[in-house]
């Protein structure tokens, strides 16, 4: 397998890319807001074309993971390792394709020490793609707890009124996840020692082990509570519309279209495959979580008078469908939940720069200060609606193709699940046609009200390539599909194979399971 | 068995001598003249542990040895101490304090540590800690203008001297008991002897703050001149700690005195771990808020102690110099003529005003809360891991959780630095380079031991897994 495109590492580059334009921004004056800028830009911007660039190299074909880069860094199976597969190849590119726009959106919006906010800009997105392109457990983890310091600041420095509260509220809840996950880290280190007799925190080499029940059943709790937390899954989700509401909107952006996806990734690149017994012994209970996240979201997103915390809880439901196709263990659900996760991270991140765009012209988030904004802005108008619609899956936009697949998978392993989650399809077409009414249409409020101007080039520029994405991704979801095929596939047929894991129609015989319980229980 | 065994030792003796003199004999204004002579003992002692790496030195029939563990730990105390020097070349004349005094008494500290850590015998262990001990007692009041320093140094010295009865009863114990005073003779001995070693641990564990005797700590470095107090909470924890490796590590790996020890101490590093944090939540000055930070640090070592992981030890420690170090050397950096500015509010907007020291105090402060890709994310990685590794996870989950508590209050001055406007304004006086070169070799050891690690690591896990 090839490490590299044209002689460079690529994914190495994609991922401190970002840092390494952060520290050249150290030494840039923060004065001169226009270089910095111009930097900030210029490096994500590479990013992206870089990320681009390891799309169009990447074959599919193996359902490995391809760019493999591998180092040995720290011993003891703390090596640096990376590349990317059909799950992580599509998370990375939309870390990458949002955080330029997430810049350009906060060109108005941010004009204090505009320096430091793109370092974190940047760092952030170091940290995301980090997280999805690791291999190896321990470079994952230093991922997925550095990249909270970026994401603290972003909040605590260019947040509301509430944004102290609110940024500490999330460090600390993620962070009670991660420690605990930390601990998992150690016990599976210890663990594989002793099945094995070499140290390794390789992801691949720990979901080749098959640890004994009581061992999954712990590490999986603690694992899937990290996770969890980050989803977020009700009932863990109450730091999630507290930082999403005092969160700038470029940080909204990225919280929303990537940190989340981090939780869901979790489950599907060790929660699942490295506990498969433990996974399927909980899938019924989170399953359970996941509708009741899907229907209270929704209900709470109808009432709410902030429409970005309208935004934020509709998070929370549509991340309860993923979750719920995550937990069903097929191959369609997962591949819709993988879908949905793209779309989500599109059509929300796009929800919070349309509230971005109406902020900056009113400094007002509540639904109640709207109303006939159409008329006074018909083009932003009709991107909103696209947006709107494409989050409520309607059929010949993204979301329509990835709600249908997970619904269709739910439908497959649980039938009265899957019609209880068909009401997010009902409650988004509720919460969010009845908040682009009373937005959008009817009279104007102040028909004095001259700030309520249609967006500007700088402000198309950003929303009009999601909207194509959008629109693309509705039309032709084929391309994306196939290259996340055989990816899915492989972590299906792992799943299937290993002994354990009780799968929709094959009870696992007695002997395999006792062949799970190799690996003596951790004291 | 050679004389050269305490060419280091000497040469720091002899400088701290020859430092008192020229304090003594010289005019106030020359006062650099001193710092100077004793960073170059400082450079002529770490020049003589770096020749003795590998050869094994010992003097006294083996009761003074130079073995790995020791010299690199001697090594942390040489780097330390210039540092404080470092630090001090502004502060001192600032706040009334007599630098010259400081670096004498700084090195005859720093003697007592080298003595601590590399004797194998509990008598002269006894003689580095009165040592250090009186130098510290000297070096905590220096500030003698301040009731607080003054206070502190009283305090300091009134539970010092208890905690040395403690150790000297505890030796006498011992020496009833088996005869002999070496650690290995206390190893084979009976009850008797366990006892003596029980109070010997709690002066110990008296000099390297652990709950329930941790109560002198808090007071004693916020009294403390802060460079001091730099000193304070690194230096002695570093020694005392090393001896406990010691004797504690065998004998806990054995019956019955593991069955007592291994419990004992795993209940002392909790409630360290969480009195020192759960305490830290509440202050409202960083300098008392670091103390019981380095409280709540001491716990952190102590599972390195129980999981019987000296490599995992030695790394921390250094990773904690240099982080702890660096996050006092911005405080020092704060002061002004006749003041410190040491409150959370005289940190506020200090992201605005200073934006290189809030960034290094960030910096410090994420690697003392466990953040990567830090130096103290590392340390508390390799430590917590190998509790897990030798079984104790309950102490793990006790630690991160612990760990999870600093983040709040460490954040909490990540806040105030950056999140909230300056509601007073305090400049600094004047240019400090000294101190800057502090900052900055901090800094870049709390980053270069987070992400590469390198030889260091390979230094420590050769030097100290051979120790047994």
């Amino acid at each position: 397998m090839n490490a590299s495109i044209a002689g460079l590492p690529i994914i190495s580059l994609v991922t401190f890319l970002p840092l390494a334009g952060a520290a050249l921004l150290i030494f840039v004056r923060g004065e001169a807001v226009k270089a910095v800028r111009a930097v900030a830009m210029a490096v994500s911007l590479l990013t992206f074309a870089l990320s681009l660039l390891m799309f169009f190299g990447f074959s599919g074909a193996s359902g490995l993971p391809e760019f493999v880069e591998r180092a040995s860094w720290l011993g003891r199976g703390l090596d640096y390792h990376v590349g990317v597969d059909g799950i992580s190849l599509f998370l990375v590119l939309l870390a990458a394709f949002l955080t330029p726009l997430a810049l350009l959106s906060s060109r108005r919006a941010i004009d204090d020490r505009v320096k430091e906010f793109c370092i974190f800009m940047l760092l952030l997105e170091t940290g995301m793609i980090g997280v999805f392109v690791s291999l190896n457990l321990f470079l994952f983890y230093i991922f997925w707890e550095a990249m909270l310091i970026p994401m603290y600041f972003l909040i605590g420095m260019w947040g509301g009124r509430r944004r102290i509260y609110a940024t500490m509220k999330f460090v600390l809840f993620t962070m009670f996840g991660s420690v605990l996950m930390l601990v998992g880290i150690f016990v599976l280190h210890a663990a594989y020692y002793r099945a094995t007799g070499s140290f390794s925190l390789t992801i691949a080499d720990l979901a080749a082990t098959s640890f004994s029940p009581a061992t999954q059943t712990w590490l999986f709790l603690a694992f899937g509570l990290a996770f969890a937390i980050k989803i977020p899954l009700f009932p863990l989700h109450t730091w999630l519309p507290d930082a999403h509401v005092e969160a700038p909107t470029a940080g909204s952006v990225l919280l929303a279209a990537v940190l989340l996806k981090m939780g869901a990734y979790g489950f599907l690149r060790l929660g699942i495959p490295l506990f498969p017994r433990a996974a399927a012994h909980f899938a019924p209970a989170l399953s359970i979580l996941a509708v009741i996240g899907i229907i209270y979201g929704g209900l709470m997103a109808l009432v709410q008078k902030d429409m970005k915390s309208l935004v934020a809880y509709s998070s929370v439901s549509h991340m309860g469908l993923i979750m719920l196709a995550v937990f069903s263990l097929n191959f369609e659900a997962t591949e819709g939940a993988l879908y949905q996760m793209l779309n989500h991270g599109l059509s929300t991140g796009a929800l919070f720069l349309c509230v971005g765009v109406l902020y900056e012209r009113t400094h007002t988030r509540l639904i109640r200060d709207y109303g006939g904004a159409a008329g006074r802005m018909p083009v932003f108008a009709g991107l909103f609606l696209v947006i709107m619609l494409s989050s409520a899956g309607l059929p010949g936009l993204n979301g329509f193709v990835g709600e249908i697949l997970c619904l269709f998978g739910v439908f497959t392993s649980n039938k009265v699940l899957a019609v209880l989650a068909v009401s997010t399809v009902i409650l988004a077409a509720a919460y969010l046609l009845w908040l682009y009414r009373r937005v959008m249409q009817g009279p104007l409020k102040d028909p004095d009200d001259q700030r309520l101007r249609d967006v500007n080039g700088r402000e198309l520029a950003y929303l009009v390539p999601i909207v194509i994405l959008i629109v693309f991704m509705g039309l032709f979801p084929g391309g994306i599909l196939r290259k996340m095929d055989a990816s899915v596939t492989r972590y299906i047929d792992v799943l299937k194979n290993k002994p354990g894991l009780a799968m929709t129609s094959s009870v696992p015989s007695r002997p395999a399971l006792e062949a799970a319980a190799v690996v003596e229980p951790e004291r | 068995m050679t004389i050269m065994a305490l060419a280091p030792l000497v040469a720091i003796v002899g400088g701290a001598l020859l430092v008192l003199l020229l304090e003594a004999f010289l005019r106030k204004a020359d006062d650099e003249i001193p710092a100077t002579a004793a960073v170059l003992a400082l450079f002529a002692a770490g020049f003589l542990i770096v020749r003795s790496w590998g050869l094994e030195l010992g003097y006294f029939g083996g009761r003074l040895s130079l073995d790995p563990l020791a010299l690199l730990l001697m090594a942390v105390f040489v780097l330390i101490a210039a540092f404080v020097i470092l630090m001090s070349l502004k502060y001192a004349p600032g706040q009334g304090i007599g630098l010259g005094q400081l670096c004498g008494l700084l090195l005859i500290a720093v003697a007592g540590l080298m003595i601590m850590v590399s004797s194998t015998d509990w008598l002269i262990v006894f003689l580095g800690l009165e040592v250090l001990s009186v130098a510290s007692y000297a070096l905590t009041g220096l500030k003698r203008d301040s009731r607080d320093s003054s206070e502190a140094a009283a305090k300091y010295f009134l539970m010092g001297s208890f905690a040395g009865a403690f150790f000297v009863f505890g030796l006498a114990l011992i020496f009833g008991a088996s005869g002999r005073l070496d650690f290995a003779g206390t190893l084979s001995a009976g009850p008797a002897a366990m006892a003596g070693l029980g109070l010997i641990t709690a002066a110990l564990f008296f000099k390297i703050a652990i709950v329930p005797f941790h109560m002198w700590a808090p007071d004693v470095y916020e009294g403390a001149p802060t460079p001091v107090t730099a000193f304070l909470t690194i230096a002695p924890k570093a020694a005392g700690l090393a001896v406990l490796f010691r004797v504690l590590v065998p004998i806990m790996g054995g019956r019955p005195a593991g069955a007592l020890f291994v419990p004992a101490v795993s209940v002392a590093a909790v409630l360290t771990m969480f009195v020192g944090n759960l305490s830290a939540l509440r202050q409202k000055s960083v300098k008392r808020l670091l103390a019981y930070s380095a409280i709540a640090h001491s716990g952190y070592l102590l599972v390195a102690i129980v999981a019987g992981d000296g490599p995992s030890l030695v790394f921390y420690l250094i990773a904690y110099m240099f982080m702890n170090a660096g996050a006092f050397s911005v405080l020092a950096a704060l002061s002004g003529k006749g003041i410190e500015h040491t409150s959370l509010e005289d940190l506020s907007g200090l992201g605005r005003r200073h934006p290189w020291l809030a960034a290094s105090l960030a910096v410090f402060l994420l690697s003392l809360a466990g953040i990567p890709p830090t130096a103290g994310f590392l340390g508390k990685f390799y430590i917590f891991g190998s509790a897990v590794r030798e079984g104790h996870i309950v102490l793990a989950v006790a630690a991160v959780l612990a760990s999870l508590i600093s983040v709040a209050y460490y954040l909490k001055v990540i806040v105030v630095m950056y999140m909230h406007d300056a509601t007073i304004d305090v400049t600094l006086e004047r240019e400090n380079p000294a101190l800057y070169l502090v900052v900055f070799l901090c800094l870049f050891g709390v980053l270069e031991l987070g992400i590469w690690p390198g030889n260091l690591l390979i230094i420590i896990r050769q030097a100290v897994t051979g120790l047994f």
